[in-house]
């Protein structure tokens, strides 16, 4: 039994024992776990525990579900754990679960979703939430890998302009990775006068990005290309 | 970023090569002009034979800076020199062509002679 439960133990656990006291938990859900004697609420992100072949776990996974309205609040399990922690060798780990109680196999399960504690979790959420944002700019663009000493062709739709799109073409001097805010520069000379620009890499205004050539250069800026007055681009 | 003593180099035929500026129109002391700005500048060097001559006090609008120019849309312009073109009280240019590239921001501020002249 211990060992279906799976992630939710996990995090009980990790919060230590004299953090339950300063947990908050809303009474509104109180779950009660049915081979256990009482057991408070259960409430925890937004992941489903999913294991078919259980049915308290199944129970647990609905009832984290019913409640992942972006609630993260500590959970308890002061009763559930307790018993762990006298118990087990159960520990917080992340690697594969001990098998302890493998009378049961498990064909099926998903692997695991690892949990962090929430308070780790909320630190690196807007991580999370960059990463998300570039692979959906990625899934509806093609963006190329643009890497500095790369000549590349850009069209832009300049909404000054509105009527079609601009073409620059230029030579990747420095490139700033920021997660949905990666910017690259480029240099180009224009009727005589060198001009850098400097563009997002997932703006929706650069409509396409064409390399034409890649340099050798052994560096990630080339700002010294500007002393050097650039003839050939 | 032009504040006074900087030189500039113009970017039309009106006769001067080279400007000092001197004063930023319509700023106190401590602000910088930037793209689209008119400036009181001396003219420090001029082609012979023309009608502007050196050391005459002029105005002129910065059309290109070395100091980033920054659009709504998070692109960055920067170019290579700081360059002016010669104007007179109502901001028409007084020069016949211009040189270079001129940033697209100053059709917004109302110097369309100068755009229409350029590229």
């Amino acid at each position: 039994m211990q060992s279906f439960i799976g992630g939710s133990i996990r995090l009980g656990q990790r919060q230590g024992f004299p953090r339950w006291n300063r947990a908050q938990f809303k009474s509104s859900a109180k779950a009660y776990l049915p081979s256990q004697s009482s057991s408070n609420a259960v409430q925890g992100t937004n992941n489903s525990i999913k294991s078919p072949n259980n049915h308290l776990l199944q129970f647990l996974g609905t009832t984290f579900v019913s409640q992942a309205n972006g609630v993260c609040s500590v959970p308890v399990l002061s009763p559930l754990a307790a018993m762990m922690s006298s118990s087990s060798s159960i520990y917080m780990t992340t690697a594969a679960f001990p098998n302890m109680h493998s009378s049961e196999p498990f064909p099926d399960v998903p692997t695991r979703i690892k949990f962090k504690r929430l308070d780790k979790t909320a630190k690196h959420i807007m991580q999370i939430v960059d990463k998300e944002a570039v692979e959906e700019v990625k899934r509806q663009r093609d963006v190329p890998e643009i890497k500095p000493g790369y000549i590349v062709q850009l069209k832009v739709e300049v909404p000054e302009n509105k009527r079609r799109l601009s073409t620059i073409k230029g030579i990747v001097i420095a490139r700033r990775n920021a997660g949905l805010n990666t910017t690259f520069r480029i240099r180009r000379m224009v009727a005589g006068v060198g001009v850098e620009s400097l563009f997002p890499l997932y703006s929706p205004n650069i409509k396409e990005i064409k390399v034409l050539d890649k340099k050798k250069v052994r560096r990630a800026k080339l700002y010294y290309l500007r002393n050097k007055m650039n003839a050939l681009r | 970023m032009i504040q006074p003593q900087t030189h500039l180099n113009v970017a039309d035929n009106s006769g001067a090569r080279e400007l000092m500026c001197i004063r930023v129109i319509g700023a106190s002391n401590h602000r910088y002009a930037h793209i689209g700005d008119v400036i009181v500048a001396v003219i420090k060097e001029a082609v012979p034979n023309t009608p502007l001559e050196r050391s005459e006090v002029i105005r002129a609008v910065i059309v290109r800076t070395s100091k980033e120019l920054k659009r709504d849309n998070s692109m960055i312009m920067r170019y290579d020199d700081n360059a002016a073109v010669v104007i007179d009280q109502e901001g028409n240019p007084k020069g016949t062509r211009i040189f270079g590239v001129i940033a697209r921001e100053l059709r917004q501020l109302n110097f369309t002679k100068i755009v229409s002249l350029s590229a």
